[in-house]
């Protein structure tokens, strides 16, 4: 509570003051655990589960420091890996066949571009070559937030570059963002906005993490996440993110 | 000094929670939380649109500004559109993309400029710099319609713009604009008087200093319409705007109406315009091929000519310039330079623009009165865009049914009613036709299976006998003795509480019918003003006879009998009355002179007879039509002996209507021409609701008693949906500064409802969202959720857990869906997924406990779930349903544990080479679980497993209690279990290694 009400000494001391993004992004490096610490990560593993129609889905979330990264989702027993990144390839099991195989040429592509933002894509954004931008303030699940633009390398769609733009909203009473969105660049949604909500900011190992998070579209009701652990620096084998050729 | 800033931190929290506390009831986004508007469209037969634009390099990119539905943007090449200007006023004029930073920085000029009867009106020019998600307005706010912005393809700070302006009444603010810093300053660069504004603007794409002009003389009034005068003109200008002359060499002599420019893309010398001229002969497509100085007249048939004031785009070919469209009432192609026109393929009429592709000029795009049309071949055969839900709705009307219908009627589109919910979603093919022409009100008999509608002018009102499928013709006749009826375009109906085949109709007079519209009796005198300078109809329009009917006026607008004493009627008129009997027709009273502040002659909009009190009625005034936008709203409580104002500086633009909750007298909704107002407290504060909610006019609100749905008919966006509002009737000071408020809500039917939908074809269809049909709980958080631990469980009365989840962590209100269903069960680990193992089984209904746990703290609330009452099981049904489905669950679930021993036992055995137990428990599990091929067309042969959980899923899912043959099915794969246990228990007794292998005990394991 003590520590709590220290915190809260901090925020509202800089509410006044915070008016750039770059400003805005120091306060939450510092809220959450400190930049330096954050850098030092190596990986993250995340013990989570989605409620989706009374079906409870476990998953295991692996984000590495190299760019590697995979869901596990665990279906009656079978593992599924989606959304698997070895650096190279991008890959996921086949529901029907539960067979490994290769995203699309520029779905991997764009991954590849996102390699360096581990674990947040604003640490160190300007030697990355992106923009970062404050637009202002707006009212996210009626808390104000401070809108903030990030623009990355220029994203491939459909043959075509197009700039590849997130919005942060952070928290103005905490500094910590409690959504993001962005610009549904393919597929049936094209064109809507996709929204992830995140809450329950919690400690490990000193840094703050949100163990719940919130993906849909915006303005329409989303699938929570519930995360029950977050590991740093997990040791895993790095072959689990091979797409496993067939023999 | 630590102690100390902790004080201050204090003190600043505690004040910044108090200036919370108070700009919660003027900020919505921090009150409504979850509630949030459900669109159903319709989009099948989509609405009015204003302008269409195109990206100048990227052919799948194009927009649409739209009359009342804001500006929706293709990426596909006008397959699909998406909204991108929701927030803000969605009547738009014209839209520009900035040829020099085409993905990023677009001008949107609102205020629509086909100047019709039923145009909304504009709030100024905005920008985006970021492709629509962020815009900024750049003034105008008075222009009231924009009918040109054009960016210099050379210089991004140069801009044009061309304000139409005020429609009903002068202003200054017209003519042409410039802005030589991106729209930061502008300088008024041709104008000519308060009453001629800028119909067209162009600029000669090869040299961006020549600009043509167009100046309109036009006005219009709640009774007429007047197009054309002596300062019409068409003006060229050579250096950028700075100085302007009239090219007239070749016009018609005397006063002119609305013109519109066009010069060629691809040859900057020949121009087109179409002029509105005093004589018909001399009216019609001009022609220039040396850049204005001189104009010959070319054609000035019909589809050229017709309604200048509502069609008068012309556009060329970017790649012929003898290839010339013009938009009309079916739209006309000239492919020789202009001389000869025919019309453009069948499609919705009106065609307000038309649009080249950049690249093929046989591909086309039309904007009409019904949306956006594609062509594949140079506008002979028209395809309708599916999935623009911007239909104009006059009023809304709702039935009891279940679902309820929702009935309205729709400018240019005729009346139509359809489901509040569809299996799969509200598709274009639920929707039925009922009425022809321009629809407006639209009444369901109040116990028959009946149908009232009409068209403009009540040249039709319609009764449907739907079961029967028998229509009739029922409108008041001339009667003897009375003066010719005067009926609003908009004409009134209604329908009584007491006598349900009671009709009421109004034009000067209430009409009333007491069997359905077969017989009427006039029960009042002339209720109007009756002013004959307001009647002159015949002589609307100006150059071109314009009396569509579309200007009736001094008539009857708004009939409401209250439902608590049907001798009390209330009647409003478009002049400005307010009149009310209490003896059923035989005396009124004009009550207008009670109203406080309001300009004499306001419209009276409309008017909601209370459910609490006959004395009490609302009144809403729409002032537009005399150039006043200023919201009026007044409440009596005395059958308005006095009126009282209750209009508050939230409430911005004119109010259409207001919705009286049937609850809770305090809480109201107000319709008004940029979105939907809420008060909690009577009118003392509004609050805007911009959940999903765009910033479209709302004409009419009705509230269905049975879902507590607020049903919104736009005038722009279809119909809108708010699914039971019932938590607002608990808000108040209290409830806003407690932690946690749960809201208390009605028993929850478990839906048990099924159908077969399907989506065929309606992959790029607009389909309306459902509502949700899980149990919904519904809280109020004070402050946003954002630090530590939150959780939701749903419980049964002895604490077990019965489902966890994801709760809202909002400031305001939140809403969490809960499906009454158990986690799915546990399945055995086989090859392949076992489908019917993901079947969830429903919990029974009863009470059951919700547990909301944040940080240390514990909130509970009681949640009820029934039955459907129409359901056929009785109580021992029920139970022997949910007994065999939860035996199947808790037998899937042993089996898959058994499974599991079996798979650790076995892989061990395979290490110690334990052959013949190896050998023993692989025969075995080929019985229990397949484990071969894949989840599609490779599967492989079912065994126990499968045909255990498939059965589960058919009973669990069955809204019937379980067959005799499920049952004699049951006992069978019980059987075959029974014998797989005791072969396995046989197997296990042999196995020597079992305590090394740490298994997790049976709790553990289903975890």
């Amino acid at each position: 509570m003590k520590k709590l009400l220290l915190v809260a000494v901090m925020f509202l001391g800089l509410v006044a003051n915070a008016q750039t993004a770059d400003e805005i992004l120091a306060t939450y490096y510092e809220n959450i655990g400190g930049i330096e610490n954050l850098k030092k990560i190596k990986g993250l593993k995340m013990t989570a589960s989605v409620n989706q129609q009374g079906m409870e889905i476990p998953l295991e979330i692996y984000q590495m420091a190299d760019g590697k990264q995979m869901s596990v989702i665990n279906f009656q027993g079978k593992e599924i890996k989606q959304g698997v990144f070895d650096g190279e390839t991008l890959w996921g099991h086949n529901f029907m066949t539960m067979k490994a195989e290769k995203s699309d040429a520029e779905a991997t592509a764009n991954m590849k571009l996102d390699m360096n933002d581990f674990p947040d894509a604003f640490i160190d954004y300007k030697e990355k070559g992106y923009k970062v931008e404050l637009l202002g303030k707006e009212t996210i699940d009626g808390a104000e937030t401070f809108k903030i633009k990030l623009t990355k390398e220029p994203v491939t769609i459909d043959g075509k570059k197009e700039d590849s733009i997130t919005y942060y909203f952070f928290d103005t009473e905490n500094f910590v963002p409690i959504a993001i969105q962005s610009e549904i660049k393919s597929g049936p949604g094209k064109g809507m906005m996709s929204e992830i909500t995140m809450s329950d900011y919690q400690e490990v190992e000193g840094l703050y993490f949100p163990f719940s998070m919130t993906q849909g579209v915006k303005g329409q009701p989303g699938a929570p996440l519930t995360i029950t652990k977050i590991e740093l620096n997990p040791t895993v084998d790095a072959a689990l993110f091979a797409f496993p050729e067939e023999k | 000094m630590k102690k100390q800033l902790l004080l201050v931190a204090v003190l600043l929290l505690s004040f910044s929670i108090k200036v919370d506390a108070q700009s919660k009831n003027t900020k919505g986004k921090q009150l409504f939380g979850d509630l949030t508007a459900r669109h159903i469209g319709p989009a099948l037969m989509s609405g009015r649109i204003n302008d269409l634009e195109n990206h100048p390099t990227n052919n799948r990119i194009i927009y649409a500004g739209t009359a009342g539905g804001g500006v929706w943007k293709s990426n596909d090449g006008g397959v699909t559109f998406n909204p991108i200007f929701d927030d803000y006023c969605q009547s738009i004029g014209a839209v520009e993309v900035d040829p020099n930073d085409p993905d990023n920085t677009i001008y949107v000029g609102t205020g629509e400029t086909w100047t019709r009867n039923s145009v909304s009106y504009g709030d100024g020019l905005y920008k985006t710099v970021d492709g629509g998600v962020t815009w900024n307005k750049l003034g105008f706010e008075n222009s009231d319609r924009i009918a040109n912005i054009i960016v210099n393809p050379k210089n991004s700070n140069e801009i044009y713009v061309g304000v139409l302006g005020a429609l009903w009444g002068d202003s200054e603010e017209r003519g042409v604009y410039k802005s030589s810093d991106a729209g930061k300053t502008w300088d008024k660069i041709l104008y000519t008087n308060q009453k001629t504004g800028c119909a067209d603007l162009t600029m000669d794409p090869n040299n961006p200093k020549i600009l043509y002009a167009s100046m309109w003389e036009f006005r219009r009034t709640g009774w007429s319409f007047e197009s054309g005068g002596k300062d019409s003109a068409l003006y060229k200008s050579i250096d950028g705007g700075a100085t302007w002359n009239k090219i007239h060499n070749g016009f018609p002599e005397g006063s002119l109406g609305r013109l519109a420019i066009a010069v060629a893309p691809s040859d900057s010398n020949i121009l087109y315009t179409v002029i509105e001229a005093e004589k018909n002969e001399r009216k019609g497509l001009y022609r220039s091929d040396d850049a204005g100085a001189n104009w010959k007249q070319l054609n000035n048939d019909f589809g050229i000519t017709v309604r200048p004031f509502y069609f008068s785009r012309i556009v060329v070919d970017p790649k012929n310039p003898d290839v010339v469209v013009k938009g009309g009432l079916s739209g006309s192609i000239s492919r020789d330079g202009g001389k000869t026109f025919k019309n453009l393929g069948n499609m919705h009429s009106d065609i307000h623009d038309i649009t080249f592709d950049i690249h093929n000029s046989d591909r086309m795009y039309a904007g009409t009165d019904g949306g956006v049309y594609r062509s594949l071949n140079g506008g002979t055969t028209m395809e309708i865009v599916e999935n623009l839900p911007i239909s104009q709705f006059y009023q809304v009307s709702v039935d009891d049914a279940e679902p309820y219908n929702i009935y309205g009627g729709l400018q240019d589109n005729g009346s139509w009613y359809g489901p509040s919910s569809s299996p799969g979603g509200i598709e274009a093919r639920d929707w039925n036709s009922i009425g022809a022409g321009d629809g407006f009100r639209v009444l369901k008999h109040p116990t028959k299976n009946i149908i009232y509608s009409e068209m403009q002018g009540a040249e039709n009102v319609w009764r449907y006998d739907v079961a029967a499928k028998r229509v009739k013709t029922i409108q008041p006749l001339p009667q003897k003795s009375f003066e010719k009826f005067r009926f609003n375009w908009n004409a009134p109906m209604a329908i009584s509480a007491h006598q349900p085949n009671r009709f009421y109709m109004g034009s000067q007079y209430v009409h009333k019918s007491e069997d359905m519209g077969d017989t009427w009796t006039i029960i009042s005198p002339d209720l109007t003003t009756n002013d004959p300078l307001k009647q002159d109809q015949s002589n609307s329009g100006g150059l071109s006879m314009d009396n569509s009917g579309a200007e009736n006026h001094t008539t009857i607008f708004t009939i409401a009998e209250s439902t608590l004493d049907e001798n009390v009627i209330w009647v409003g008129t478009d002049d400005g009355n307010v009149q009310v009997t209490q003896d059923g027709g035989k005396t009124w009273t004009n009550t207008i002179a009670n109203v406080p502040d309001l300009p004499k002659n306001t419209w009276t909009y409309h008017i909601e007879a209370s459910v609490f009190n006959k004395g009490t009625a609302y009144v809403v005034f729409d002032g537009h039509t005399m150039n006043d936008m200023k919201p009026y709203t007044y409440k009596t409580t005395d059958f308005g002996k006095t009126w009282t104002s209750i209009i508050t500086s939230d409430v911005v633009g004119s109010v259409r209507n207001i919705q009286e909750d049937y609850v809770n007298p305090d809480l109201l909704f107000l319709g008004t021409e940029f979105g939907l107002y809420i008060t909690i407290n009577g009118g003392k504060n509004w609050i805007k609701f911009t959940n999903n909610m765009p910033a479209v006019a709302v004409h009419f609100i009705e509230l269905q008693k049975q879902t507590n749905d607020l049903v919104m008919g736009t005038h722009g966006r279809g119909i809108i949906i708010i699914d039971d509002i019932s938590p607002l009737r608990e808000i108040n000071e209290e409830v806003l500064k407690e932690k946690v408020h749960f809201f208390t809500s009605k028993p929850t039917v478990i839906f048990e409802e099924g159908s077969f939908a399907g989506s065929f074809g309606a992959e790029t269809q607009f389909v309306g969202a459902n509502p949700s049909r899980a149990a919904q709980i519904k809280y109020h958080l004070s402050r946003r959720h954002t630090f530590g631990k939150m959780t939701l469980e749903i419980q049964d009365d002895n604490g077990k857990v019965i489902s966890k989840l994801g709760p809202g962590k909002s400031k305001g209100i939140n809403i969490v869906n809960w499906n009454y269903r158990l986690k799915n069960p546990k399945v055995a680990k086989g090859k392949t997924f076992s489908f019917g193992g993901f079947t969830s089984p429903l919990v029974e209904a009863g009470t059951y406990n919700v547990v909301l746990k944040k940080g240390k703290e514990t909130f509970t609330q009681k949640i009820e779930l029934i039955y459907d009452p129409k359901s056929n099981l009785s109580a021992s049904d029920r139970e022997v349903k949910h007994n065999t489905t939860m035996k199947m669950y808790n037998m899937t679930e042993e089996l898959a544990y058994m499974v599991y021993e079996l798979d650790a036992i076995l892989e061990k055995a395979e290490t110690l080479k334990k052959k013949k137990i190896v050998e023993k428990l692989t025969a075995l599990k080929k019985t229990l679980v397949i484990t071969t091929g894949d989840n599609y067309v490779g599967s492989a042969e079912p065994q126990l497993r499968e045909k255990m959980s498939d059965l589960y899923s058919k009973i669990a899912t069955s809204y019937d209690k379980p067959s005799n043959s499920e049952l004699e099915s049951l006992s069978i794969i019980e059987e075959r279990f029974e014998v797989a246990k005791v072969d396995y228990q046989k197997i296990k007794k042999k196995v020597k290694f079992l305590d090394e292998l740490n298994l997790k005990s049976f709790e553990e394991f289903i975890k």
